[in-house]
């Protein structure tokens, strides 16, 4: 009897995004997913509370007077405690108002790839394209310190744009031919590729933190519970039941005529576009893409533009929340 | 300038044909990436034109010294040097092509759903296949593959529920039982239930435990334990030789018809390497066919788009001088004048004649051929591509 052969993992997908991060690894022919919440909350030290942190195995930092609680677990002390969760990423590179925010992704990603397990295992992570009003530097900056932090961790890191991950992780029937689109917590990240190759990438930072700040000042609410009410009620069926609902309606109308106009833009600019001899699929992945109705909105806006390719379907990733990270495995796999 | 064009554009077609043969998306990923660049770079295509014009001509020169080398080392024998190029198959009626899928199924073009509810993996497929008219020593011209080469059909032989409108409750937690237990099992590719449902077991760039012991041949190769080579599909249904009652019914049949014709377009599979589980099935403890019996007769070939190829003599008894007791076959075969029964008694035939043109008893005959059998099996186990699980 031949038992199945079972591989090790030698190469894993890293999705460092906004709001998530999510690890992908293959064991045997399955793939396997982690994901945490990219954020963290502080509560004030106490000999008590530490102790109540470490007994429940909750993931937690002790820095002079405070406690910070990440990943998963920071939404819920958030709301024991009555406070607004933070962010160690902001539009989809590391924040530079929030001091340790490095450290911070660093024991986020130990808890999705595990600690003590790189052993020169080849890592792809995803960083952003570079949006509108971010400096080179800066891109840079955020780049070299995953980088960095990962080859810390002993993994063999190297980074692939977000957007062409997403190809990646859901055009294998194309060849590799299509258009991605990441809709985060951050940016909006596009990548047009044709047969695996990237012909141009960008993103715009309009994205779902966009979307939840804006209704937040509008009605003057909570980001976080603006947040809730997107993900658990909120859908495009043109009936709104309350007044946050029009808002979020407003809002993700203003990011969807962003995404597409700056599409329209970057298919003008592109000084040597592939002749692409049958129209290419666009796929929509990321969490701001699961409300009912987004993509059918997302076609009509985009339906209404003319883009010098044409588009055969417009369809939702398989599972939009991980098929970044499932790329980013496809393109380390590829390579081991 | 045109011609630039012209040749470019082709390039890519022959690549995107190429890269569909990569089941693994991280394999296919890593051939693109490989292959584009050097397309997309114009000098870059006529210099690596250039190199294999050139290398092709260092192989040829190799070729010939090999060969004089080895026509005298056996030029005692009638070895056949020249190993065989597996012809171009010929593809059913039209290309067949996924049109949908989702992670609940696969939609073909020719209207076959795939559901992947059950879908599991084992490992990628790998294989040695051996030249099928080759006097010399069974290993020499054996060669890797990793595509599939044929089809072999089986019957579940699971427990049936009468199928009546009365039992639709039976019948369905019977064939999800099934379906859970093969999918543990890894028994099939592919199996077809008794409402004529394709579910996925096994991907089909793994190989699956379907059929251990077995031996199969087209014109050009020989293919030993046939897990790795050949899809394996199952029909919910048990095989009844001496039942005029057929086995499956149509909806199932159906199924296996768009099945099959999918499974040729997408592979290149040959007609003649679709066949029964027992016409491949032997046992080498005591150099039996027919281990495994199931489809004897009775496999509705002509409905599935295929020749009958129960006329088809038995590679098993005409290459490796396996044998059975005929009435044994008669049994199994039903009696039935379609039945594998036909090709049996073409492949005694042809090993008499064999025996017969080489002057030597026909039980000394048969010996030889067993030792070959033994030699491809040291072969494989050789090259760690031994395996008999059924």
């Amino acid at each position: 009897m031949n038992a199945s052969i079972t591989q090790p993992p030698t190469a894993l997908g890293l999705d460092v995004g906004t709001s998530r991060i999510v690890a992908a690894q293959r064991h045997d022919k399955d793939i396997q997913f982690d994901t945490q919440l990219n954020a963290f909350v502080t509560i004030p030290f106490s000999k008590l509370t530490q102790g109540v942190l470490k007994k429940e195995r909750i993931p937690h930092l002790v820095q002079d007077s405070e406690i910070t609680v990440y990943g998963d677990e920071s939404e819920r002390f958030a709301n024991l405690f009555h406070r607004e969760t933070r962010r160690p990423m902001l539009r989809g590179i590391l924040n530079p108002e929030e001091t340790g925010s490095l450290t911070l992704v660093r024991q986020i990603v130990g808890l999705v790839m595990g600690e003590g397990e790189g052993q020169g295992r080849r890592v792809c992570f995803t960083v952003p394209a570079p949006p509108i009003g971010t400096t080179p530097e800066e891109m840079n900056q955020h780049e070299g310190g995953l980088k960095s932090m990962l080859s810390k961790m002993g993994y063999d890191p190297h980074p692939i744009p977000e957007g062409l991950a997403v190809v990646y992780g859901e055009m294998e029937h194309s060849n590799y031919t299509g258009i991605g689109i990441s809709c985060g917590g951050g940016l909006c990240n596009v990548c047009l590729a044709y047969l695996s190759v990237p012909v141009f990438s960008f993103s715009i930072p309009k994205a779902g933190d966009f979307i939840d700040a804006g209704v937040a000042q509008l009605r003057g609410e909570p980001a976080t519970r603006i947040r809730t009410i997107k993900e658990e009620s909120f859908h495009f069926n043109g009936h709104f039941v309350n007044k946050i609902h029009q808002a979020l309606s407003q809002y993700y109308e203003d990011m969807i005529q962003a995404l597409v106009a700056a599409l329209k833009d970057e298919f003008a600019s592109v000084q040597s576009m592939p002749k692409l001899n049958r129209p290419i699929p666009l796929v929509l992945s990321g969490g701001s893409v699961m409300p009912p109705g987004f993509r059918e909105r997302f076609e009509k806006s985009l339906r209404e533009v003319e883009l010098p390719v044409a588009i055969s379907e417009v369809r939702l990733a398989s599972n939009p929340m991980v098929s970044t990270a499932r790329g980013a495995l496809v393109a380390a796999l590829s390579e081991v | 300038m045109l011609r630039d064009a012209l040749r470019r554009a082709l390039q890519v077609r022959a690549l995107e044909f190429r890269a569909r043969h990569f089941a693994d998306p991280a394999d296919r990923l890593h051939f693109l990436r490989g292959k584009v660049a050097r397309i997309s770079d114009g000098a870059g295509g006529r210099r690596e034109a250039t190199q294999f014009r050139q290398a092709c001509l260092r192989h040829i020169r190799r070729g010939c010294v090999t060969a004089v080398t080895l026509l005298v080392a056996f030029e005692n024998t009638e070895t056949t040097l020249v190993v065989p190029r597996k012809p171009k198959a010929k593809q059913p009626t039209g290309q067949i092509r996924l049109v949908q899928t989702t992670p609940q199924f696969d939609l073909y073009s020719n209207g076959l759903r795939v559901e992947e509810q059950y879908a599991t993996s084992t490992a990628p497929r790998r294989y040695l296949i051996f030249p099928a008219h080759h006097a010399g020593p069974i290993g020499l011209g054996a060669q890797w593959r990793s595509e599939p080469a044929g089809i072999v059909y089986h019957t579940t032989e699971s427990h049936m529920a009468p199928f009546e409108e009365s039992e639709n409750r039976s019948l369905r937690r019977a064939g999800e039982g099934l379906l859970a237990y093969v999918s543990r099992r890894r028994s099939y590719h592919f199996i077809i239930d008794r409402f004529g449902r394709v579910f996925r077991i096994v991907r089909e760039s793994d190989y699956a435990n379907h059929s251990g012991n077995s031996v199969w041949a087209d014109r050009y190769w020989v293919y030993i334990n046939l897990n790795q080579s050949f899809l394996g599909i199952a029909f919910e249904a048990h095989s009844r030789p001496s039942s005029a009652e057929p086995s499956v019914n149509a909806a199932q049949i159906y199924a296996g018809r768009i099945l099959t014709d999918m499974l040729r377009s997408f592979y290149g599979i040959p007609a003649s390497n679709c066949v029964a589980h027992a016409q491949v099935s032997v046992n080498p403890s005591n150099y039996g066919v027919g281990y495994h019996m199931d489809w004897a007769a009775h496999l509705p070939f002509s409905q599935l788009g295929l020749p009958n190829n129960y006329t088809l003599a038995l590679p098993s008894v005409t290459l490796f001088g396996f044998a059975a007791d005929p009435a044994q076959i008669e049994i199994n075969a039903g009696g039935a004048p379609q039945g594998m029964s036909q090709g049996w008694e073409a492949s005694v035939a042809e090993v008499r004649r064999e025996a017969a043109a080489r002057d030597i008893p026909l039980e000394d005959y048969r010996k030889q051929l067993q030792k070959r059998y033994r030699d491809a099996i040291q072969a494989l186990r050789g090259n760690g591509a031994y395996q008999e699980y059924n």
